[in-house]
């Protein structure tokens, strides 16, 4: 019983108490939410929508045809040498006729057209007048390639790169910001030079200028610039921390008993600077994922067999008549961009050390 | 503060310095050339080894990048920008002819924004917490969400599809059969709605930014001893806390500058609107080098001068500031 009663009274950490006042925001637990059941689209995409089977017997071997989504090569080759790769609902039967299958919740693909015939009681999906009906939620484009599959494949597209980018950027703006404010003097002065330079230029520029260098620019080129580029604020607000932080009372301690310079960065002063350098980097996931979807929306962000809300966009812009090519993707980007802005603004008034207290 | 300047501007130089010959080096190892890019574009035009030689060497392509980069700084300091690979005229005359149209969109919705968000601030201070400043400031938080090019793609639905108001552009087809008032009303309906896409997000983060601000200043003692004199609601928010929020505000002037001639690339493809940001867009497809240096020397001075026009009106408005 004592015990229990220490374990109360022990005061709580940064992040316990950062946490709390977060979760007292009933709008940005919504929006956190949200990212979350976003991050599980995106995880089963391919039993969402598809036209791999999830699970298949195949000639007497179980199969996941439908992890080829992730990763082409993830498809058993024998799919490929049989030549079922874009019909599996009838060569399946055709090739083995014990075989069995269980198919995604929506029979469509991103990258394709679903024909005649292909699937036994489907229709093929229409070019010219696609509205969202029963067979596709959300209509399809021009070539007939289903929105809502475009849309959910679009998820894992638009959270890979807010997280990889980020991850980038967060890791160049917290290294060159601890250094410039923990060592201060010249590593101080040329690292802000630093910054200033790549802040001077206008970023979407350079952007553009990067992914033109690149011959036939893949998402990973676009997550890697982006993120190369996304640091400066990131930077300037490690700086600002380990500036303040150095001076404290539990660094002094921590030097005076010979802790060496990469312990104290690393395990004294950067755990405590973490928490508001996490509202820059939330901002700068909405403002990857709005990088991306703008690039692609330019022609130019990643290869067309990526699925992008931003290339359903541009075909909306396009092909103004289709409404829906531009409501249900422009949707998805607000939505998105909104959610983590809102996580972004209530951690800001988590870590702001003059709401303490209230 | 004059030797604060004088070191700003020439740290300035070194960084501007810096950023032309970073992107200098990128452009110039980017896959393609103007010459290769004439030919694939129009394939009638087939030209000899000898033509692209002296083509080559028109441009300075025959040389590693570096040191056309130096010529071409030689020609900066001179003042002149060299002249476009794709269009065969100065580099500065064809940065004349769309910087108008951009800045036409640019200073209209920048004014909007001041005159619009100041008022909005207001009352969002003055109704604080009252339902209906917390619909409206929901409104505007919406509205700061969503992107520009996601806007500006429904507009051209609602009002060029489905209510067949206007076609995207700067001006009708039968623009020069018009008199001059007809020609400037033609000109005004086409900005309706890209100024709309400019201005929208910022209006809205312009008054978030005054009500926070507002709030921290009404917290403050000097507000609370003129409301104790008995002073009105409306002279303590437009006398004596407004005055205190100007400061941070004005900062945003000078951070504005840049975005006034750089336009943006994807909202003027949109509308298909001819300024800068849609040049900048064709030049990088075109791997028209002078104008691509031409247009980043001209961003990079903006955003360096805009930088320092913030430093220097902060010492205006709060006397507090000083630089040594």
């Amino acid at each position: 019983m004592a015990k229990k009663k220490e374990q109360i009274n022990k005061s709580r950490g940064y992040w316990a108490e950062t946490w709390i006042r977060f979760r007292r925001r009933k709008l940005a637990m919504i929006a956190l939410c949200y990212v979350i059941f976003m991050a599980l689209v995106a995880i089963f995409s391919p039993a969402i929508v598809g036209t791999k089977p999830v699970v298949c017997k195949y000639k007497g071997g179980i199969y996941f045809p439908c992890m080829g989504y992730f990763n082409p090569s993830w498809e058993n080759s024998v799919f490929i040498s049989d030549s079922i790769i874009t019909s599996y609902p009838v060569r399946l039967k055709e090739e083995d006729p014990d075989s069995w299958a269980i198919f995604p919740l929506m029979y469509n693909d991103f990258n394709r057209r679903v024909g005649e015939g292909e699937m036994p009681g489907r229709d093929a999906n229409p070019t010219i007048d696609g509205h969202p009906s029963f067979q596709n939620p959300m209509g399809t484009n021009i070539y007939g390639y289903d929105v809502a599959a475009i849309i959910v494949h679009g998820t894992k597209t638009a959270l890979l790169v807010g997280f990889v980018s980020m991850s980038i950027a967060s890791f160049i703006g917290i290294s060159v910001g601890a250094l410039a404010g923990y060592f201060g003097g010249w590593v101080d002065l040329a690292l802000s030079r630093l910054t200033e330079v790549v802040l001077c230029v206008p970023i979407m520029v350079l952007i553009l200028a990067l992914i033109a260098m690149v011959e036939k620019p893949e998402i990973w080129h676009t997550m890697t610039i982006i993120g190369l580029m996304g640091w400066p604020g990131i930077a300037r607000l490690t700086r600002g921390e380990f500036l303040k932080l150095k001076q404290s009372e539990y660094v002094a301690a921590a030097r005076a008993l010979g802790a060496s310079q990469f312990r104290i960065i690393f395990r004294h002063i950067l755990p405590n600077a973490l928490a508001p350098v996490l509202v820059p980097i939330t901002f700068g996931i909405a403002g990857a994922i709005l990088a991306e979807s703008g690039l692609s929306y330019l022609g130019i962000g990643s290869s067309a067999s990526v699925a992008s809300w931003g290339t359903i966009l541009s075909e909306g812009n396009r092909n103004l008549s289709m409404w829906w090519l531009a409501f249900f993707p422009g949707s998805m980007i607000f939505l998105t961009v909104l959610a983590y802005n809102l996580i972004g603004e209530a951690l800001q008034e988590a870590t702001d050390p003059r709401q303490r207290g209230k | 503060m004059i030797a604060y300047i004088f070191r700003r501007i020439l740290i300035g130089f070194f960084t501007l310095f810096l950023v032309t010959m970073i992107v200098y080096g990128m452009i110039r190892n980017m896959p393609g050339n103007p010459v290769a890019q004439m030919e694939a574009q129009d394939p009638s035009r087939v030209l000899s080894e000898e033509d692209k030689q002296r083509l080559m060497e028109i441009y300075g392509l025959d040389k590693p990048w570096y040191e056309a980069y130096w010529s071409w700084l030689g020609k900066i300091c001179t003042g002149d920008l060299g002249v476009s690979i794709k269009l065969h005229e100065n580099v500065s005359s064809v940065i004349a002819v769309r910087i108008g149209p951009t800045l036409l969109l640019s200073i209209t919705s920048l004014c909007l924004m001041y005159i619009l968000a100041i008022p909005i601030g207001f009352y969002s201070v003055v109704r604080s917490g009252k339902r209906d400043e917390r619909i409206a400031s929901f409104v505007l938080y919406m509205f700061y969400s969503i992107p520009s090019f996601v806007m500006g793609v429904g507009l051209l639905v609602v009002f060029y599809q489905w209510l067949e108001w206007l076609p995207p552009g700067i001006m009708s087809d039968d623009y020069d059969s018009f008199s001059y008032f007809g020609k400037l009303f033609d000109v005004g309906k086409h900005m309706i709605l890209p100024v709309f896409c400019y201005t929208y997000g910022g209006l809205a983060s312009f008054s978030r930014f005054i009500k926070a601000n507002m709030e921290e200043v009404i917290r403050q003692d000097y507000i609370r001893t003129a409301r104790a004199k008995g002073l009105s609601n409306y002279r303590v928010i437009v006398h004596h806390a407004f005055r205190n929020t100007l400061i941070p505000f004005v900062t945003m002037v000078g951070l504005a500058l840049p975005g006034l001639l750089s336009g943006a690339i994807i909202l003027e493809q949109i509308f298909e609107w001819p300024g800068m940001g849609s040049l900048f867009f064709e030049c990088i497809s075109n791997r028209d080098y002078p104008v691509i240096m031409g247009m980043i020397l001209i961003f990079s001075i903006m955003t360096l001068l805009g930088q320092l026009l913030a430093d220097i009106l902060y010492t205006l408005v709060d006397p507090r500031v000083t630089y040594k």
